[in-house]
């Protein structure tokens, strides 16, 4: 597995696709805390089921973890650019008939997803760090201009800057691993990001606005309580567990069919 | 001992028969053409040999192991399948460098194979840039990397300029020489005639006929191809030949005779008693080309009875 890990390492260093990827993570923070501070310290609160975005409070702004809150709150958006570029990637070697050589060299083809999904995690992981980078940088300024206290933003600093790390980079995981499903499933790109877009745009917003619903086990919604540490509606514990069994069974299904159907591409 | 041996080896894609009970033994060393019209199930056979698609029935194997355990085989194959197939943002030796962590190979090999495929100087330049005959040679290098004891090559010189055909078939050529099995699958067969040493036919997922190339340039005839002084007589003389007993076919703009050179003043005089000049009378003898489609017939495969868009034939 070592082996289809470096391979697809050495694969994923295409300029344009790692740009592209941290820079989407870096806009959508910067756009995401801008329009935090502002909306925050004007006081406003947005509707139930808002798409992709969840904002703190005033008081929450304040509070030491208030520094990487942008993290959380674009949490969803993050997650659409993992799954994008994970089923970019996943769906490249189809299109590109570089599956066909892959497998001859490697028919162990579990290892293959296996490797795959290691180097993503890795670049995953190096978004992650992109993103928590850009918001430091962002956030500071724009509440400073807003008239956001940031007194306490000092405080425990390493603890709050590395929870709200490792919480966004496990929510993106599972994101990601959903491109990846999608992408061996349905072998495009194209299909794997409109279906994951379109869920979490409208789907999950159109259950979460009907009464009684069980919004609460969603993916999106699941996956920004991931985000945020816990949320008031579900507890921390239960989104890690929720989310592990989103990844087992998106592994499972996407295992059983890499390594049972026929490359035919 | 073969390289690769089938037994009733037979592949359904639903009602579609792409290999029908097709049972060959491919000898170990040398190059070995396989060619068949399009739909004949040459690369459903070469997908099976990979491990990239499963047989329905009977059973195959590669260097004396089951297909249905590739692994045991991979580091022994190299394949070039369906064009060369790379990330065009990489460079030629990222993607081969990709490769050879895949394989558990030592870099040096990249080196070894860009300086075979004369890649060297161009190594760092991104695919996107290549032409087809350069991603074409990268795709020979890829398919060296493991030093393999078996190759296979779909198309190996497609898109390749004259000079990159003739080097490429002086490299095939070597590779079999070299005690290194070569499996050629092309559509064009002078080049298959120019460089393999066995050849396998299949037509509709059947054998037609696998054996030394020798053996199928035996069944090459003699003809006499003839054109008359004056094209507003070609009509005439054709009819004039038929009428006689001998046997013609237009072939572009000449007359195709079955006859040998022991024939052709026969021919002449023939020609005269109608009244018709000839300006050209060259006696020929049949190339692959003519043998192969003697034995498959003329006609697409894909397209045949009605079959368009299917490969192979309907159960």
């Amino acid at each position: 597995m070592i082996a289809a890990t470096r391979s697809e390492l050495t694969r994923l260093r295409q300029p344009r696709l790692l740009l592209t990827w941290f820079g989407l993570m870096a806009l959508f923070t910067l756009l995401v805390n801008t329009i935090m501070v502002t909306f925050v310290s004007g006081g406003g609160s947005l509707p139930p089921g808002a798409p992709g975005v969840a904002f703190p409070t005033l008081a929450e702004m304040e509070s030491p973890s208030g520094l990487m809150s942008g993290l959380a709150a674009a949490s969803n958006m993050f997650g659409i650019v993992t799954l994008s570029l994970w089923a970019v990637v996943t769906a490249g070697d189809y299109s590109s008939g570089l599956i066909r050589l892959l497998v001859a060299a490697e028919p162990r083809r579990w290892r293959l997803l296996a490797g795959k999904v290691v180097a993503l995690v890795i670049v995953t992981a190096a978004a992650t760090t992109v993103a928590a980078i850009v918001n430091v940088f962002a956030v500071m300024p724009a509440a400073g201009a807003a008239g956001i206290s940031t007194a306490a933003w000092g405080t425990d600093l390493v603890s709050v800057v590395g929870s709200a790390w490792t919480n966004l980079f496990l929510a993106l995981c599972v994101w990601g691993v959903l491109g990846l499903v999608i992408a061996v499933l349905a072998r495009s790109a194209a299909v794997a990001i409109s279906i994951g877009v379109g869920y979490v745009l409208v789907v999950e917003s159109l259950v979460k606005m009907v009464k009684d619903a069980p919004a609460d086990w969603l993916l999106g919604t699941t996956l920004g309580a991931v985000a945020s540490g816990g949320t008031a509606t579900v507890a921390y514990g239960t989104a890690l567990a929720l989310a592990l069994g989103y990844v087992t069974l998106g592994l499972v299904l996407a295992g059983v069919v890499f390594v049972r159907r026929d490359v035919t591409d | 001992m073969s390289v690769v041996a089938t037994t009733e080896l037979t592949r359904r894609f639903g009602p579609v028969i792409a290999l029908d009970r097709l049972t060959v033994e491919l000898p170990a060393a040398g190059v070995i053409g396989l060619v068949g019209p399009n739909g004949s199930g040459k690369s459903t056979l070469i997908r099976i040999l990979l491990g990239l698609i499963r047989p329905t029935a009977g059973s195959a194997s590669v260097l004396g192991s089951s297909v249905h355990h590739p692994r045991d085989y991979a580091t022994r194959v190299g394949v070039l399948i369906e064009g060369p197939a790379f990330i065009p943002a990489l460079s030629a030796r990222a993607n081969l460098v990709s490769l050879a962590h895949l394989r558990h190979l030592s870099l040096d090999r990249v080196d070894a194979v860009l300086a075979q495929v004369g890649l060297v100087g161009r190594d760092r330049e991104p695919v996107k840039r290549f032409s087809l005959g350069t991603k074409q040679r990268l795709g020979i290098a890829a398919a060296l990397l493991s030093d393999p004891e078996l190759l296979i090559l779909d198309e190996p010189t497609n898109g390749l300029d004259p000079a990159g055909i003739v080097e490429i078939r002086e490299l095939l050529r070597e590779l079999g020489r070299n005690g290194r099995t070569v499996i050629v699958s092309s559509h064009q067969l002078s080049e298959i005639e120019a460089v393999c040493d066995h050849l396998v036919v299949i037509r509709f997922g059947e054998l037609i006929f696998s054996g030394p190339m020798a053996e199928v340039m035996k069944r090459t005839r003699e003809h006499i191809d003839i054109v008359a002084e004056h094209t507003a007589d070609m009509g005439r003389l054709e009819a004039a030949l038929a009428g006689g007993g001998w046997s013609v076919s237009a072939v572009g703009g000449v007359l195709r005779v079955a006859a040998g050179a022991a024939r052709a003043a026969d021919l002449n005089r023939a020609a005269a008693a109608a009244g018709i000049t000839l300006s050209r009378l060259v006696v020929a003898q049949d190339n692959l080309e003519e043998i192969f489609l003697e034995m498959t017939g003329r006609v697409d495969g894909e397209l045949a009875n009605g079959r368009a868009a299917t490969n192979g034939k309907v159960a």
